[in-house]
């Protein structure tokens, strides 16, 4: 018979050998660094946030607390609800604070420590950007993103990405409730004030005139950046950070702030974690308006510390969603409303999708 | 599975098999002791959610499933997306398995790297480079329209992008299963064939198919199944409009928190899943097609089910009918150019089918060219053509510790989590293949069904067992390797058992009986006679298991914590804005390392073999 593959069954053992040596391996050869009295291990969205963070947010504050506590930043699941529950409820807290979207937070009740920060940075921070157990830490804008090279005419408004006629181009637009229903009842003539309580029948009406002329329904914000960038599409609405990469890597590419619909990521603490105190601390320092300074040099979210921008240069506090000018222009998300809609917004977004 | 009733019907077990007894199943306790931990136990805890409201028996998720048709179509999209990527998968993978199981040895194994190709890029990375393939402005409108054959670029973000996606990644499932089963398939049979005058189609159709149906039928089960679970290369390269159902189940879980119903859906499709299964073992499982001899042997077997009867029935005539029609034209042929003794035999077909084969393993190794080229470029993006020459992107995962970490943690983590997958789950599959069990079916239902319940759930019923565990027996299960390989190794036990099942059907058990009666122990028989003859199929279910762990992210995900870093989890954290190019160099360095790895093998066997 003639069996020849590739791999023998002596390499396998062989290859097993060396697997088992290699698991081994990292903990045995990475010396321990000499480590602070107590360790704090916090969730952030990793990718360019493990760069901005480690330098603008863990090391200021290491360096501060040196020998007494460290903290350590490690990259979770987006939206990591389940992973915060499953954590608190069997006690196992392989994270001790976290950075959670507020509409994540709005679906932790109970999960969550008070922070009781009264009397530090955190009394500067928007009262729309805190809680009693959330921290206001960066602010995300839905905006509209097009090819300069491609579109004649720029698009204003939501009103003008839903105008095929007039802003000819071929779109996209996020497959999910969440900002597409908002940017629908403002394309639809709705003034920002009244977005909330969103009037989903007239959502759904308002994407109907739509739905045709919509290229690709995006579902990664990595795939809206990439079809931006390769002009798989001409407009569409996305993350300001995730455009901004596009226009850093030097493509033609512009994003219109007004009517952005912006959204809050903030610090959390994990019930019933043994290093609550400690985490208080690092919330604290987070909270400064210097500390959000210095990663904003590497990242374009908002700080949500209005002293942030006496610290930072002019030109970047015009990329990021709390820059005052935009401020205004911005639809901030109403998660109390989210909160008890998200279920029924879902389920109708999902049957309007499958409806041909 | 098929094989058994197989087994029976090539061998008549009857004859010399005594009737197994109750020790006969004892290969099954550890893999049952393995699932029942790590993932029976869990899951059927969170599943129980569902038929709860507030701590209270309640039907509500169930009745909210009915009440909208959203679970029902999407789940109707769901198998259609699956049967067809299985359809395609299937047929366009037998003639490359035919190809490379006759090639000749030092072709098929250069040729196998090729088919491999696509298993050592990341799925993140592949949908990416499909997305830029088959763009508007991709390479692929591009030359189309260059070459004149379309005007307009071609659409093809919609159910052509999802099937290329899907057939891409499923497709070596299926072309290695086949050809594991063709490699056992003795070559002297089709001459045998045709000595008795069986012309090539006839001896093909009648004599060499019908042996190499158990591949099949392992491969488009596995692939079926696999492909019931995928959400974001559909999603991605569907243009939005492609619902998995995979994905209801993860918004539930992740972004509403509804345990109890993302357990109704997951339930749903369980349900489904396992219909499916059974009329397939029923319609697969019983029938040889007609007029191969084993059918002819199996007998009793094939009347006992009306499915399986009709399965025989339209296999037999599905058989009759293209070997009539190969008859014919073998005839036609003849007459036009007669067979003379004086110039050799004109081997038409074969050109055929390299040509088939050639142009699908350009297909399958397309994106992971795309992305050699791409990981040089100067820009911050995936694009055609790359903007530039620059090793930036290579620096930056040479010079990065987490990127190293994460590269050997996911090669160990891969390694051993498919060797424990092997030791428990060969012994399953030797029993479930030699022995009459009762419940065969049941067995087999429950051994696949890691692969059918969706990760995010075994993702969150793991995390909270391993917390007990670590909390009542001091283990530290979550944030470790350990963990991993766990839970890695019980998603890679369905590709284990399904396809030593598949290179077992046409084992010929007379082979051991005659090392017994030479005096060979049982232990002897198998390292020295079985397990040489099986290799190719053992090698496959190695690989399908490493890879099922290689490229895995959610359990990475959520039961690391983001402690245990490893290669999808590091690519993935890298994707937050962007697909960045560095990740293309990641995956280009991992095909170079595996290539590499399989070429030192085979020297190292070549050696030994020579000595």
């Amino acid at each position: 018979m003639r069996i020849k593959s590739a791999v023998s069954r002596r390499s396998i053992l062989k290859g097993a050998g060396v697997g088992a040596a290699a698991v081994a391996f990292p903990t045995v050869l990475v010396p321990r660094k000499t480590r602070a009295a107590v360790q704090i291990t916090v969730r952030d969205p990793g990718g360019p946030f493990e760069k901005a963070f480690g330098e603008g947010l863990y090391k200021p504050f290491n360096e501060k607390y040196k020998g007494q506590c460290e903290v350590i930043g490690v990259a979770g699941k987006h939206e990591p609800t389940a992973q915060v529950k499953a954590m608190v409820d069997t006690k196992t807290y392989t994270w001790d604070a976290a950075l959670l979207s507020m509409s994540a937070h709005d679906a932790l009740p109970g999960y969550l420590e008070p922070l009781e920060l009264k009397g530090t940075a955190y009394d500067e921070l928007r009262a729309e950007y805190k809680t009693p157990t959330f921290s206001g830490n960066d602010v995300y804008c839905a905006v509209i993103g097009y090819r300069t090279d491609k579109v004649k005419k720029a698009p204003k408004s939501w009103a003008d990405l839903w105008n095929v006629k007039d802003f000819p181009g071929r779109r996209s637009l996020r497959k999910y409730p969440f900002d597409t229903i908002e940017e629908a009842l403002m394309a639809d003539g709705v003034p920002t004030n009244k977005v909330y309580p969103c009037d989903f029948d007239r959502a759904f009406k308002s994407l109907d005139k739509i739905k045709k002329d919509v290229a690709v329904w995006w579902d990664q914000g990595a795939q809206a950046s990439q079809m931006l960038k390769t002009n798989e599409v001409d407009m569409l609405p996305c993350w300001n950070g995730r455009i901004q990469a596009v226009i850093d890597d030097g493509a033609p590419v512009a994003m219109e702030w007004n009517q952005n619909i912006a959204g809050v990521e903030g610090w959390c603490i994990l019930k019933g974690t043994p290093k609550a105190e400690w985490c208080r601390k690092f919330i604290a320092f987070a909270a400064e308006g210097k500390t959000q300074a210095g990663w904003v040099e590497h990242l374009t979210y908002g700080p949500t510390n209005p002293n942030a921008f006496k610290f930072i240069k002019p030109e970047r506090a015009r990329l990021v969603g709390t820059f005052p000018e935009y401020q205004t222009q911005a639809l901030l998300i109403d998660n109390g409303f989210w909160g008890k809609e998200k279920d029924k917004a879902i389920d109708q977004f999902n049957a309007w999708m499958l409806k041909g | 599975m098929t094989t058994l009733n197989q087994m029976r019907a090539v061998h008549g077990d009857k004859v010399y098999k005594p009737r197994p007894g109750w020790h006969a199943g004892l290969p099954l306790v550890p893999v049952f002791i393995f699932l029942a931990l790590f993932f029976f136990f869990p899951v059927i805890q969170l599943l129980s959610l569902s038929v709860q409201t507030k701590g209270e028996l309640s039907g509500i998720h169930y009745l909210r499933l009915v009440e909208s048709d959203v679970y029902v179509r999407s789940l109707l999209i769901t198998l259609k997306v699956a049967f067809y990527t299985t359809l395609i998968c299937v047929v366009a993978a037998y003639p490359l398995a035919y190809m490379l199981a006759t090639a000749s040895g030092q072709t098929r194994n250069s040729l196998i790297l090729w088919v491999l190709m696509p298993f050592w890029t990341s799925f993140l990375v592949r949908t990416f480079a499909w997305l830029v393939l088959l763009g508007r402005h991709g390479p692929l409108n591009k030359y189309l329209i260059e070459l004149g054959l379309l005007s307009e670029p071609l659409e093809f973000f919609n159910m052509l992008g999802t099937m290329i996606g899907m057939v891409h990644a499923l497709m070596p499932l299926a072309v290695m299963t086949m050809l594991s089963v063709m490699e056992t398939i003795d070559a002297n049979l089709p001459k045998a064939a045709a000595t008795l005058g069986a012309r090539g189609g006839q001896a093909f159709w009648r004599i060499y198919f019908p042996l190499s149906l158990p591949g099949l039928a392992a491969g488009g089960l596995l692939v079926f199944i696999t492909a019931l679970g995928f959400f974001i290369t559909p999603t991605i390269l569907g243009g939005g409009r492609i619902m998995m159902i995979a994905q209801l189940i993860i918004e539930q879980v992740e972004q509403l928190l509804n345990w109890g119903f993302a357990g109704a859906i997951a339930l749903l499709l369980l349900l489904t899943a396992l219909v499916v299964f059974y009329l397939y073992d029923r319609l697969l499982g019983m029938s040889t097609l007609s007029g191969s001899g084993a059918a002819d042997r199996s007998g009793a077997g094939l009347g006992s089910n009306p499915i399986g009867k009709a399965g025989v029935w339209i296999g037999g005539i599905f058989i009759n009918a293209i070997g009539w029609v190969c008859d014919r034209f073998g005839e036609l042929v003849e007459v036009v150019r007669p067979i003379r003794p004086d110039r050799p035999r004109k081997t038409m077909s074969r050109t055929v089918m390299w040509i088939t084969g050639i142009t699908i393993l350009v297909f399958l190794s397309a994106p992971s060219f795309f992305v050699v080229p791409v990981s040089f470029t100067g820009g911050g993006f995936l694009e055609w053509p790359p903007q530039g020459f620059s090793t930036r992107w290579y620096d930056l995962v040479f010079e990065s510790a987490t990127w190293r970490a994460a590269g050997i943690r996911s090669f160990s983590v891969g390694v051993i989590s498919a060797l424990l997958a092997m030791a428990i789950s060969v012994p399953a599959a030797f029993v479930l293949t030699r022995q009459r069990l009762k419940g065969r079916t049941l067995y087999m239902s429950l051994l696949l069904s890691p692969l059918i319940i969706p990760r995010i759930l075994i993702a969150v019923a793991l995390f909270y067992s391993y917390a007990y565990a670590d909390r009542f027996l001091q283990i530290g299960l979550i944030g470790s390797s350990l963990g991993l390989v766990l839970g890695h190794a019980m998603l890679a036990v369905p590709y284990v058992v399904v396809t030593v099942m598949a290179v077992l059907k046409n084992y010929d058990y007379r082979l051991d009986q005659a090392a017994w009666s030479l005096g060979a122990n049982k232990a002897r028989t198998l390292w020295h006679i079985t397990f040489p003859l099986i290799r190719a199929g053992l090698l496959a279910a190695f690989l399908f298991a490493f890879v099922t762990s290689f490229d895995e992210l959610t359990i990475a995900l959520f039961v690391s914590g983001g402690l245990a870093t490893t290669l999808p989890k590091q690519m993935w954290d890298d994707a937050l804005l962007k697909v960045s190019p560095g990740l293309a160099a990641a995956s280009t360095l991992i095909l170079i390392f595996v290539t590499s790895m399989i070429f030192l093998a085979e020297f190292l066997r070549r050696k030994a073999a020579k000595s």
